[in-house]
């Protein structure tokens, strides 16, 4: 693939601008020298590749270094992870690199499956955020098949999140059913946060006192958003609850104070009473949402 | 005898802020009950605790600032114009913490209480000040259904060419902040919008009570007292962040302040800081943050962008380069993309969709200030230069930076 090279400008601040980039591509150039000798130290090289975010695009030669640098399994994981840093980096500068994209991808989609499970993981996490069909049905897949799965599941359903749909949500309630570890089971109700019709599972999780308080917590806040009216009638009955854990009694506060019904929490006599006492008795974390919820129902 | 102050010109308290650039003000006599002369000289001060905000004054649009101020005020009403600015290296840390007292003679006669609002460190601020700005924060967010979303849909791979790769890139994204900060004010006025010093290790703000602590997945966790556990976007609970290095210190293969400032004198070299440092800092993290599109789903990219827009700033005074009729303190190439240009509109707020703009523009015109009347609802490139109203007081956008003072 070969890059349009741009005219050049005239007058004396063109020839200015000219001469700039002319210093840049000269810069760049020396970089790319040192980021792709092998006789340099992995120290200098990886240095010498933080030097190049926005010169990669104005020559097609270090392009195709740098993505070489990258998809070449020989080379050292901490040269190509500099390597993915720099194009990631150059690619903020969105203009400019219009004419990289289509290479850059189609590397990316190359290397989803290599032996170094950190560079799989980042580049799968890339293309994730570009909501990269080629990568999803990859995380999908792995999830459905754990025998060629890419990444651990729980890194799956968190890049599948990136695009919520039908299929995510499905794979995500089979992982709810028969969770193959915690991390996994939170991933999976943290994407199904965005499934208006998985209500009732977060209703019943943070009802749960035997349920950890991460997951209380989480389905709290998928609650606000969900069904916010069930989320002031559960927080309050958790905060009616001596028996009840402290740190969902702090979210519980934390949600009214920032969220609440004005009217309805203003009128709730029992539960202010309640509140009270906390901000004067309860544990410190407790307390200092206490305090927060009264100072913001007492105005 | 009573007064009235004003500052910014305006009675209304959402007024009563100040930066380190000169505010206009103005005083009146409302009662002038024991005036015996027809003129009555009124001294101002700054009064407050030694941890608060201070300010300075002076009579005209030029000259120096002192501590005091003697006017001579119409004992028939007739208002007196005056400046004032906070005294560089003294911020206030609440709402209220200073007030311009007048006396005449040794007599207290009326006082205004005011906030020198700058943006400040993250890393430094007080828990108070972090909590306010997380709990408005959170409420702008309101759980993905608030203002937030409009933050968030203009910063996307297909609204990147507005901001991005081209010189425009500082003048937009200081357009970007302004906006979502005054937004953040309409919640509560004593939000400035601090910034994350990238270059410096600042492990006050990876905690719970602040951004987040990430886990090895990447996912975000807070305390349970802090209302960011709420956040979502994009119809997703939740932030992912994976910090490429340790939060005790700053991420490697940073260009350093000292180094960005020395990009070079003129901007065209300058704003090759949009590579290293700012592309740099977002790709030291895996998550939301790393990518163009997913960016704005992180709190932290407005406090990344923020120490951006400082670095802009510090080298603008450090060089004298706020008047766009400057050839350094723009690239003004005829070659340059649409909103790029000084005199452009910016898009989303200039409305304008299709063409050579995206499919559409969310959020509406700039959010106006109580304090200052520019950049107004449809900002050009060419507004945002001149911040602090050096070269025209008009141009003055209403927020400074703790370490950026206005010479």
């Amino acid at each position: 693939m070969t890059t349009k090279r741009k005219a050049p400008a005239k007058g004396a601040k063109a020839t200015k601008r000219t001469a700039s980039r002319s210093k840049n591509a000269l810069a760049g150039r020396a970089a790319m020298a040192v980021a792709t000798s092998p006789k340099r130290t992995v120290k200098q090289r990886v240095a010498a590749i933080a030097e190049t975010p926005l010169t990669i695009c104005e020559s097609d030669k270090d392009l195709q270094a740098m993505l070489n640098l990258l998809r070449d399994r020989n080379e050292p994981i901490a040269v190509r992870l500099a390597a993915l840093q720099s194009l990631q980096a150059a690619s903020f500068s969105v203009i400019a690199f219009e004419a990289c994209r289509g290479d850059y991808i189609a590397t990316l989609r190359e290397v989803v499956d290599d032996p170094d499970p950190e560079l799989r993981q980042r580049v799968l996490g890339l293309l994730a955020r570009e909501k990269d069909g080629f990568a999803q049905k990859k995380l999908i897949d792995g999830l459905e098949h754990p025998e060629r799965a890419l990444v651990p599941p729980e890194k799956a359903l968190q890049l599948l999140a990136y695009d919520v749909h039908a299929e995510a949500y499905a794979v995500a309630r089979d992982v709810i059913r028969n969770p193959p570890n915690e991390d996994s089971r939170r991933e999976a109700l943290r994407l199904l946060s965005a499934d208006a019709t998985a209500a009732p599972i977060f209703e019943k999780l943070l009802g749960d006192k035997n349920e950890l308080a991460e997951i209380r917590q989480l389905s709290a806040s998928a609650l606000q958003a969900l069904r916010p009216e069930k989320l002031q009638t559960q927080a309050r009955e958790i905060l009616l609850d001596a028996s009840d854990y402290d740190e969902i009694k702090a979210t519980s506060l934390t949600a009214l104070t920032q969220f609440g019904n004005e009217e309805s929490v203003a009128n709730d006599v029992e539960l202010r009473n309640r509140v009270d006492e906390m901000a004067a008795t309860a544990s410190p974390n407790v307390k200092q949402s206490a305090r927060r919820f009264v100072d913001r129902y007492s105005k | 005898m009573r007064v009235e102050i004003q500052i910014n010109n305006s009675a209304s308290p959402g007024a009563s802020f100040v930066s380190w650039a000169p505010s206009p003000c103005r005083i009146r006599i409302t009662d002038p009950t024991g005036a015996i002369l027809p003129i009555v000289p009124i001294q101002l001060r700054s009064a407050s605790a030694a941890t608060a905000g201070a300010v300075r004054f002076r009579s005209g649009t030029a000259g120096a600032f002192a501590d005091t101020l003697t006017l001579q005020v119409p004992a028939n009403g007739t208002s007196v114009s005056f400046f004032t600015a906070g005294r560089f290296g003294r911020p206030s840390s609440s709402n209220g913490d200073v007030r311009i007292e007048a006396r005449a003679g040794t007599t207290l006669i009326g006082s205004v209480p005011l906030m020198v609002r700058v943006r400040k460190n993250a890393n430094t601020l007080s828990a108070a000040e972090r909590d306010r700005f997380v709990a408005a924060f959170a409420k702008l967010n309101n759980q993905g259904t608030g203002r937030f979303t409009d933050f968030r849909d203009m910063h996307t791979n297909v609204s990147s060419p507005q901001a991005h790769g081209a010189p425009g890139f500082l003048p937009w994204h200081r357009a970007y902040l302004l906006d979502l900060e005054r937004e953040l004010q309409a919640i509560d006025p004593s939000i400035a919008l601090p910034y994350w010093r990238f270059d410096q290790a600042s492990p006050n703000i990876f905690t719970l009570d602040f951004l987040g602590v990430s886990d090895n997945l990447g996912t975000v966790h807070f305390s349970p007292n802090n209302p960011l556990q709420f956040w979502r976007t994009d119809g997703v609970q939740g932030i992912n962040r994976r910090p490429f290095f340790s939060t005790a210190q700053a991420p490697p293969g940073l260009r350093n302040e000292t180094n960005t400032l020395g990009l070079g004198t003129g901007y065209a070299a300058f704003r090759t800081l949009e590579g290293n440092p700012h592309g740099t800092a977002h790709t030291s993290f895996g998550g939301s943050i790393s990518s163009i599109g997913t960016a704005a789903r992180d709190p932290l990219f407005f406090l990344l962008h923020c120490n951006v827009d400082r670095l802009w700033a510090k080298w603008q005074r450090r060089n004298g380069r706020f008047n766009p009729a400057l050839a350094a303190s723009y690239d003004t190439s005829p070659a340059n993309p649409i909103g790029h240009r000084l005199p452009d509109t910016m898009w989303p707020w200039n409305g304008i969709t299709g063409g050579q703009r995206p499919p559409t523009a969310p959020g509406g015109p700039m959010a106006a200030s109580a304090l200052v009347s520019a950049p107004g609802p449809q900002p050009i490139v060419q507004s945002s230069l001149d911040y602090q109203g050096s070269v025209n007081a008009a141009s003055r956008l209403g927020f400074d930076y703790d370490d950026v003072e206005f010479a």
